[in-house]
């Protein structure tokens, strides 16, 4: 069941150098339940559904690796930062713990 | 007969009930979920018995009250250079109190430029979030900070 998610990521400051060091944020909607909630209208329990481990990656080379758990909140924002080698594409690869995979992508434009 | 001894034990089990309410409640505030950790073991998996030093080197940054539980920034920023040989190779984001005392454990590597993580987590109530930094030659560092919950988050 791959279904897309609305997820983003963002490179701050906008403007940069090679060798400069940027934050990279990836922020995505998720509904991170925890398996505790009860549905308030039906009583049952919301099963637990949550996503488990993120990688990103420049250019196919992983520079960031994280597990995280059902503990991180609601449509969940990650943050690291990058030294920037020169240009390239960041890419980020997350799954849930029901199997869903996803990635998003973003072009890495050095200037100057 | 009969109907009297039901409404005895009738009158028995809910005097019974009203006493474990209160309790139960109280259990509910530390839920247990399928990845329960407590937050000791959580720290016996990550160091392997290995001695944790407090250093000031881990900056966290969280607030002093957080109004919502469910929503608690964090920022982990580790004042350690990142060279080939000499890196902050993870950060792990704990709390003290949670059922599942894991929030996030980030692998870092030297490309990252800065030992530097946010993230926001959900707190079921006050105690303290704890980052353990784990540095390339294989130390233990950490910084905790205490949280004010007025509404909790978690379950």
């Amino acid at each position: 069941m791959a279904e897309a998610r609305k997820s983003m990521i963002k490179i701050k400051p906008k403007k940069f150098k090679v060798g400069d060091t940027v934050k990279v944020d990836f922020i995505v909607i998720h509904p991170m339940d925890t398996g505790l909630q009860k549905d308030k209208k039906t009583g049952n329990i919301i099963p637990a559904h949550f996503i488990d481990n993120i990688t990103f990656s420049l250019d196919g080379k992983a520079f960031t690796t994280m597990k995280v758990w059902e503990t991180v909140s609601t449509n969940p924002y990650f943050s690291v930062n990058l030294k920037v080698p020169g240009a390239g594409t960041i890419t980020v690869d997350y799954t849930d713990n029901t199997g869903e995979k996803n990635s998003k992508s973003k072009k890495l434009k050095p200037k100057g | 007969m009969e109907r009297r001894n039901f409404i005895k034990s009738v009158c028995a089990v809910s005097a019974v009930a009203a006493t474990i309410t209160p309790s139960a409640l109280f259990a509910k505030e530390a839920p247990k979920g399928e990845n329960a950790l407590s937050y000791d073991a959580a720290v016996a998996a990550i160091t392997g018995g290995k001695a944790v030093a407090d250093s000031d080197k881990v900056k966290l940054t969280v607030p002093e009250i957080a109004e919502n539980g469910a929503v608690v920034p964090v920022k982990i920023e580790v004042d350690n250079p990142m060279e080939a040989n000499n890196y902050v190779k993870a950060i792990h984001v704990l709390s003290t109190k949670n059922g599942n005392a894991r929030c996030a454990d980030v692998m870092l590597t030297p490309l990252n430029g800065k030992g530097y993580f946010a993230t926001r987590v959900k707190l079921g109530g006050t105690q303290d979030v704890v980052a353990l930094v784990e540095l390339s030659n294989g130390t233990f560092i950490k910084s905790a900070k205490s949280v004010k919950v007025t509404i909790g988050g978690c379950g």
